[in-house]
């Protein structure tokens, strides 16, 4: 089979774009799409993040994207606090903070040998902690010009989309064009023979768990400024999302395997199969159960093809 | 907002010195399920406030918040059971879940602690419940938007998160508001769960695939990200129903100073968590004190809209502090 996985998650997208626009005989089409690169583009962020993390091979996840995202966002709005050419300031401060994060989560994982899955579950209920005694949930407006940015476009392209588009580039030049993406794919195929073969392996994991809270906080500090600033539930969804889009884009759960393309198809599909549910007037419930269902049948689609190959 | 605060302080001093012989030694505890958004934020910092100013005055020895981390109603039960071995005289319950703490609340009974639920509250019949009639405040949505809007049209509902009993019962409200006035339709629904990124982003999934919209109802907490949707669409702005919070009051002041844009808005206040506890102090006063309290609602409209704004801070909820006679004008209309 030649059919690449990513495939799968960019025909799903394009199937539920479809049964939406059917709903409003083409009118919507162009309305739709725009939302759909503004908030998939949060979606894509967090999910390349998380992808480089599965990546590193089995038990590596990151439970603190949304923990990172809220106390990135509320640090860096807090610093802000409104006054206008400060949103580089803020974005240094998000970075920072995400970086410090990363840091927090690698030490946790490599010093103290826990298993990722607890480090990074315990460490956001510091983040979160940390979040909620920085600023007690008061939500402080982003700068009018950030504000104005992360709401605006260029060429009739949301700029979130161009930001999330820029950075999947350059994940994939990263996994595919240097020796250090060879490293990560070799690491999480098999650690123990990545290891013997000379590569630097601790050095990879620590560059992927700073690499995922960098993106997690660049997706908080944009999403604070996108909605008119940071809530304390504001990461909330975006926990199952980022996993959700790394399988549905045809990642392997099990590492080793990773896939720029998809996590961008997938990202779009979980905001398209929500509008489009929504659009048809479907309960929670059956919402749940359709979005569930849905997700289950493409990664089925989706590994077969691979175990074909 | 400080002369209100002082003045509450000043009152509740005065009605704390005629009724701390019954309650001076006695302890209560906050078990809060919740702490991650700025309501239940602001519901904290009153229930710090109310409970500081009441144990230096000698009402009370002692008043101490928990909040659980996970949300969890497991966690829940056993920090209920921790109060018990504490030894606290009674418990105010945010609680995660109307029924699967009520085996832990019963226990607290059996131990001759008071249960008071409050906001979230829990169905067994040993404690008290503090509660908002959710249905009303749909059902008063719907009047005020027919008020305005009397030629009717295409609603949008925004919901609250699904499963949870607030949710439905503010849902039920509306729709019986709408099947009141007929003129009304609801053309589409979507699930905002009480959050402005949330709501602005399930809002601007539906907006495509929907007619023109006359006004959206909602449930607090996602009438600025409804609005922002609407905005991003290119859409003329409806009619959108307020939740208090401080940025949906800022936009729709701004709307108003610009084009003279008018709505209202409503939700509970966090400042029942004071209220529960003055409710509390009365009972172990030895007040009789019916188990069903309902608590009123707090609606600004457009006069009242300068003032909620001067006395919200920056970011924050609408809110009111209890006073003692506040909570004995509400056990007296429940009797």
């Amino acid at each position: 089979m030649t059919m690449k996985p990513w495939v799968w998650a960019w025909t799903a997208a394009a199937l539920a774009f479809a049964a939406t626009v059917l709903l409003t005989s083409g009118r919507g089409a162009g309305e739709l799409a725009y939302a759909a690169l503004s908030f998939g583009a949060f979606a894509a962020i967090v999910g390349l993040g998380q992808m480089l993390v599965i990546t590193l091979g089995p038990g590596n996840v990151d439970l603190s994207i949304p923990a990172c995202m809220t106390l990135a966002g509320t640090l860096a709005l807090k610093a802000m606090g409104t006054t206008d050419g400060t949103a580089f300031l803020g974005l240094a401060v998000a970075l920072a903070t995400g970086l410090a994060m990363g840091c927090a989560n690698f030490v946790l994982i490599w010093l103290l040998r826990l298993p990722p899955i607890i480090a990074t579950l315990a460490a956001s209920l510091i983040y979160q902690s940390l979040a909620i005694w920085s600023n007690r949930g008061l939500r402080i407006k982003p700068p009018e010009g950030l504000a104005d940015f992360s709401t605006g476009r260029f060429i009739g392209v949301p700029n979130l989309a161009w930001i999330a588009l820029g950075l999947a580039i350059l994940v994939w030049l990263l996994l595919e064009r240097t020796i250090w993406g060879r490293w990560l794919l070799a690491s999480g195929q098999n650690a123990r023979a990545a290891r013997l073969a000379g590569i630097p392996v601790q050095a990879v994991r620590a560059a992927t768990y700073l690499s995922v809270a960098v993106f997690a906080a660049l997706a908080g500090y944009l999403l604070a400024s996108f909605s008119g600033g940071a809530a304390l539930n504001m990461g909330a969804e975006y926990l199952l999302m980022s996993i959700a889009v790394v399988v549905i884009g045809g990642s392997s759960i099990a590492g080793g395997n990773s896939n720029v393309p998809g996590v961008i198809g997938a990202a779009l599909f979980m905001f398209l199969v929500v509008s489009m549910l929504n659009s048809y007037g479907a309960g929670a419930g059956i919402k749940s159960v359709l979005t569930g269902t849905i997700i289950i049948a493409i990664v089925i689609a989706a590994s077969t093809r691979r175990s074909r190959q | 907002m400080k002369t209100i605060m002082t003045g509450a302080a000043t009152l509740a001093l005065l009605a704390g010195a005629a009724y701390a012989e019954g309650t001076a030694d006695k302890r209560i505890a906050l078990s809060n399920n919740y702490a991650g958004n700025s309501w239940r934020q602001a519901m904290l910092q009153t229930f710090e406030e109310t409970a500081s100013a009441a144990v230096a005055d000698g009402v009370v020895a002692a008043a101490d918040a928990f909040t659980t981390s996970e949300n969890q109603t497991t966690e829940q039960a056993a920090q209920i059971q921790n109060m018990i071995l504490q030894g606290y005289d009674a418990i105010l319950l945010n609680a995660a879940s109307p029924t699967a703490l009520n085996g832990a609340v019963k226990e607290a009974c059996d131990a001759g602690v008071k249960v008071i639920s409050f906001d979230s509250i829990v169905t067994e019949p040993c404690a008290w419940r503090i509660a908002v009639d959710f249905v009303e405040m749909g059902r008063q949505e719907m009047d005020y938007v027919a008020s305005r809007l009397p030629e009717g049209g295409n609603l949008l509902e925004i919901r609250g998160l699904a499963g949870v009993s607030t949710d439905d019962a503010i849902s039920k409200g509306i729709h019986e508001g709408v099947a009141k006035h007929s003129q009304f339709e609801i053309v589409g629904a979507v699930h905002g769960d009480w959050a402005q990124d949330v709501a602005q982003k399930a809002v601007a999934g539906i907006l495509p695939s929907l007619p023109d919209i006359v006004a959206v109802v909602t449930q607090g907490g996602d009438g600025y990200g409804a609005a922002e949707a609407f905005a991003a669409a290119g859409r003329p702005t409806p009619l959108i129903v307020m939740g208090n919070r401080q940025d949906e009051l800022k936009w729709w002041a701004e709307q108003r100073d610009a084009n003279g844009y008018e709505t209202m808005s409503v939700s509970i206040a966090p400042g029942v968590a004071s209220l529960a506890f003055w409710v509390a102090q009365q009972i172990l006063a030895g007040e009789e004190v019916p188990k069903e309290l309902t608590v009123p609602f707090l609606t600004i409209n457009q006069d009242g809209l300068d003032a909620a704004l001067e006395t919200t801070p920056e970011g924050s909820v609408a809110n009111v502090s209890y006073s003692l006679d506040d909570a004995k004008a509400v056990i007296a209309g429940a009797k």
